[in-house]
């Protein structure tokens, strides 16, 4: 890992690392990688992948129009808001 | 009366405040209620209080009211403030918790109890446990909220989720995870003699096995929560609910520093690790590697059920913590996270009790809670 990689991870999740907070994250890097060589040592050719250990199931709904919660209420949860939206700055310059 | 229970801060109760112990959402009101606190409350149960948490549950045992390092929830428990509590046992922090407190915490099987209404982080390891003072409390309370739930795609349909603790244990194999054992302290390891002890006189064979895939469990792990992590803590941005910084001017500062205020180093940190572990040219080396480790710790777990009844194993190093920077968080939780791991990634049931963890193969909550339950007050 490098600090400009490290850049383009905090840009891609939309963070901003002090230099000093960037550096300790370098060192965890560091010392995952030694860790992670771990992870050679099992052979995992021939076995599957495992994204759930239980089987799921699709949560489905009626195709309906439904009104879970009031309006008011959602606007309510966020931040700044008018009338009836979210604000949020300006997109299109 | 009712029984009093306590709710984590990660799963929501409607009209209660709900922060997952970040600035994130510390103005957050959820307008629902999870369905494990609807099944209770329609038991009988009372929700007394919510009880604080570390950063999503990501740290090694959360806040402390006290400013211990205890866990909320093991302490009022341990109390006797409330009856029982709920948690989630996301990467192992209540059951530590439950070991420093002294309590019994049960960590069912995977999809056990629905994860409606929890602020989710690893959804394929993540689950609602419980605390109580005794594997009868835990038991009682588990047996209320366990269940299909079809609003959960991760809920499973099993028949009967009746939990048994007076399970004739005599003639029962226990075996002691060794390399998880060694790596214990002294007082730890005392514990963990007792309970063999305590379980030997009943009439249970305990004896040491290897465990030498402890450190392949957890790092894939670490690796699997951190990537889900990553992509569930997208959706926080200072828009839809939660935080917002005041210090913006354009709509990428409205994400970049709403985010960089509002969570911790270490919760952070895991985005960002979990985030490279999902880039092109790391994700088959370190995701997709991690997925298959999964099913090769299942079946090295299942080998050992094979042949035993339950696996005794600390859930922690040390009886306490110290105070750390939230700068060494992340290699810290890492190292304890040697202990939990095997049973988060597999989603196998684990119960603390008497300052041990048991783990047992999958829907063997009851073995695991008889054989607690035959070691209290020894």
């Amino acid at each position: 890992m490098t600090r400009e990689k490290l850049q383009g991870l905090e840009s891609l999740n939309e963070l901003a690392f002090t230099e000093e907070e960037a550096s300790v994250m370098l060192s965890v890097f560091e010392e995952m990688a030694d860790r992670e060589s771990i992870l050679a040592s099992v052979d995992t050719e021939a076995t599957e992948i495992m994204v759930h250990v239980m089987p799921m199931t699709n949560v489905l709904r009626e195709d309906k129009r439904v009104q879970n919660f009031a309006r008011e209420d959602l606007l309510n949860c966020g931040a700044e808001r008018s009338e009836d939206s979210w604000i949020v700055p300006r997109l299109v310059k | 009366m009712s029984k009093r229970i306590a709710i984590d801060d990660t799963i929501l109760v409607a009209g209660m405040p709900a922060t997952a112990g970040s600035k994130m959402l510390e103005n957050f009101t959820p307008l629902f209620t999870a369905e494990a606190v609807e099944r209770l409350t329609a038991n009988g149960y009372a929700v007394a209080e919510k009880t604080a948490v570390g950063e999503f549950g990501l740290d090694l045992v959360g806040e402390s009211t006290t400013g211990k390092l205890l866990g909320d929830a093991a302490e009022k428990v341990a109390a006797g403030t409330v009856d029982a509590a709920l948690a989630v046992d996301l990467n192992g922090s209540p059951r530590r918790a439950a070991a420093l407190s002294d309590v019994t915490f049960v960590k069912p099987t995977y999809g056990t109890v629905s994860r409606y209404g929890v602020i989710s982080c690893a959804a394929s390891g993540e689950q609602i446990g419980v605390y109580a003072k005794t594997a009868d409390s835990c038991a009682e309370v588990l047996a209320k909220i366990a269940g299909h739930d079809a609003k959960d795609g991760t809920s499973l349909r099993n028949d009967s989720y009746d939990y048994d603790t007076a399970l004739d244990v005599q003639g029962t194999k226990v075996a002691i995870a060794k390399d998880l054992y060694d790596r214990a302290d002294a007082e730890t390891k005392a514990k963990i003699d007792k309970f063999a002890e305590a379980l030997r006189a009943k009439g249970v064979t305990v004896e040491e096995v290897a465990f030498d895939f402890a450190d392949i469990a957890n790092t894939a792990w670490q690796i699997l929560m951190c990537a889900e992590t990553c992509n569930n803590l997208s959706r926080y941005d200072g828009v839809k609910f939660g935080y917002r910084t005041p210090n913006y001017s354009n709509i990428d500062e409205l994400y970049v520093n709403t985010r960089t205020e509002a969570f911790n180093f270490l919760t952070k940190s895991v985005i960002i690790y979990g985030s490279e572990a999902l880039s092109k040219g790391r994700y088959t080396e370190c995701y997709d590697k991690s997925l298959r480790i999964r099913r090769v710790i299942v079946e090295r777990m299942k080998a050992i059920f094979a042949s035993y009844d339950a696996i005794l194993a600390p859930a922690c190093k040390s009886t306490s913590y110290q105070a750390y920077d939230c700068k060494e968080a992340f290699m810290k939780v890492f190292a304890e996270s040697v202990f939990t791991a095997p049973a988060s990634i597999t989603g196998m049931p684990a119960v603390v009790s008497g300052g041990v963890q048991l783990m047992g193969n999958y829907f063997d909550e009851s073995m695991l809670l008889s054989l607690a339950k035959v070691t209290e007050g020894v």
